[in-house]
């Protein structure tokens, strides 16, 4: 019972980073319909920012939250520099063309930092643990299940009660009748680049303070495993997001923890295999968007 | 107020309007007629800026505005109540109220026409915090028109408001066209529904594979064998 009650805090933990990576994409996808493969390397970024500012003796505190600031920004830099020349272009286009600025930011940091990880040194009480009478969590899980939370309900405070939130509901399901009411569609472009790089800073800052290190490779795994969660929820769809970024945590975690030695290393086939059989059994996703009902 | 000279709208190879020459006057119900696929929709639809026009010119106010993008038209006046309605179904209400106006006024403004949109509309009211593809067709349609006027337009394009809607709102749809025309709005009306059209309608122009074939004021036009012709052909 505690190891299971253990192992649900972990899903939990590691859901939630999977969570909101996979709202991130899910945030651009139901707008601008790009699956941003940069993902990934809006994460790294962040890194290597708190890693910058760690090394320059800059406050934990701070360093996250410039972490997180560096994310945002690098996230509405790719739609300015990269995505918005491409506007209306087909998925397949807007595919590729994330493809090519994850490639450019990783050989950047290959390059002009390293290939190797570079550590960083968080607080030693980050990696403590508390002891809850018969469960022990450690501080880094029970940080990230917080985190997790008011993101989300940060997020959630944003798309209904600001104007530019709403929109961007809105857009989401008819982004033409947007712009009709004269809603700039560069503001509600750029505003879901900046929660979705916002996102991926926080999650970038979990991850890292779990791992202790950065690599230019950092957030591919992180954001293919969140890419697999928006298509298990039901891609375009914000809730499925974070219900599949749960579950893909949770199967993770699950398995790891329960999986007999011997069929440990079909961890990965195992879990994809869970995953492909909850799509034929509901192939729209678990939480499908409302109404896609464009072309 | 909106003159319209030579417009050609194409979509790839297909030329869905072929230079047609219009002018719509301040205050007055322009009605703009035509079988399915003759080019009204995408007449408007250059007009709101929703397609760039391939060749010709747009004048609003006296200023060029062809090609310019929608939110751009919106906020110098031009509304369009969209074919199909278009509401926001996953939202509220009350929220696709609010979009219509948020580009446009101060907080207080807007509240203040959210208030008078739902006194006109009092089924809006009610349903304020209701999602609002849980609305019928007509209802719907009201909607669209009040997101629109949130904008406080002053050229509003409709697209088929009386499309799929029951007898008696197709009436509630006039009605409200001929009020909006007494409180000094300019209406370019797309429609189907000849009779009652050119019956509100002060002018007008019968379109046919792109091409204007009448033009003329709402009686004239009422009483042409080319236009029930036109209708009848179709």
């Amino acid at each position: 019972m505690e190891v299971f009650l253990q192992q649900c805090v972990n899903a939990i933990s590691l859901g939630g980073i999977y969570a909101l990576l996979a709202l991130g994409l899910a945030v651009v996808f139901s707008i601008v319909r790009l699956i941003n493969f940069a993902h990934g390397e809006v994460m790294t970024i962040a890194g290597y920012a708190i890693w910058l500012a760690l090394l320059s003796s800059v406050p934990v505190v701070a360093a996250i939250i410039l972490g997180i600031t560096v994310a945002m920004l690098a996230s509405v830099a790719m739609e300015r520099i990269a995505f918005r020349a491409m506007r209306g272009a087909s998925v397949t286009s807007l595919l590729i063309t994330s493809f090519a600025v994850s490639e450019i930011v990783k050989v950047l940091f290959q390059n002009g930092i390293s290939a190797r990880p570079v550590p960083i040194v968080l607080p030693a009480w980050m990696s403590g643990s508390i002891n809850m009478g018969f469960l022990t969590i450690s501080v880094m899980s029970l940080i990230s299940i917080i985190v997790v939370a008011v993101s989300l309900v940060a997020l959630s405070v944003i798309l209904t009660r600001t104007t530019l939130g709403v929109a961007m509901r809105a857009a989401a399901e008819d982004f033409p009748v947007v712009r009709l009411v004269g809603i700039k569609a560069n503001h509600v472009v750029a505003l879901a680049f900046a929660i979705s790089g916002a996102l991926a800073g926080v999650a970038a800052v979990l991850w890292v303070a779990q791992r202790g290190s950065v690599d230019p490779l950092m957030g591919a795994a992180p954001v293919l495993k969140a890419f697999i969660a928006t298509v298990l929820g039901g891609l375009g769809s914000l809730s499925g997001a974070v219900l599949g970024g749960f579950v893909v945590g949770a199967v993770e975690v699950f398995l790891q923890g329960y999986l007999p030695e011997s069929v440990a290393p079909y961890r990965e086939a195992i879990s994809l295999s869970i995953i492909i059989g909850l799509l034929v059994l509901r192939p729209d996703g678990l939480w499908p968007a409302q109404n896609v009902n464009r072309s | 107020m909106l003159s319209v000279e030579g417009l050609v709208v194409r979509y790839g190879p297909i030329e869905a309007v072929r230079g047609i020459d219009f002018t719509v006057n301040r205050g007055e119900v322009f009605a703009l007629l035509g079988a399915n696929g003759a080019g009204k929709s995408s007449t408007l639809a250059a007009i709101a800026g929703l397609v760039k026009p391939f060749a010709g010119r747009i004048t609003y106010d006296g200023k060029p505005v062809s090609g310019l993008p929608p939110e751009t038209l919106s906020r110098a006046g031009i509304g369009l109540v969209p074919e199909g309605r278009r509401i926001f179904a996953s939202l509220t209400v009350a929220e696709n109220l609010w979009l219509g106006g948020a580009a446009h006024g101060s907080t207080a403004e807007r509240q203040q026409l959210q208030k008078e949109m739902e006194e006109r509309f009092p089924i809006l009211g009610e349903r304020a915090r209701q999602k609002a593809g849980l609305l019928s067709g007509g209802e719907q349609q009201m909607l669209a028109i009040a997101r629109a006027l949130m904008a406080r337009p002053k050229l509003l394009l409709l697209d088929e408001p009386s499309l799929g809607l029951a007898p008696q709102m197709v009436e509630k749809v006039f009605d409200l066209i001929a009020a909006m025309r007494k409180e000094g709005l300019t209406i370019l009306l797309v429609e189907q529904n000849v009779p009652m059209s050119l019956q509100i309608a002060d002018r007008g122009i019968v379109l046919a594979n792109g091409h204007i074939v009448v033009s003329g004021t709402g009686v004239e036009l009422l009483h042409n064998s080319d236009v029930t012709n036109a209708y009848l052909a179709a």
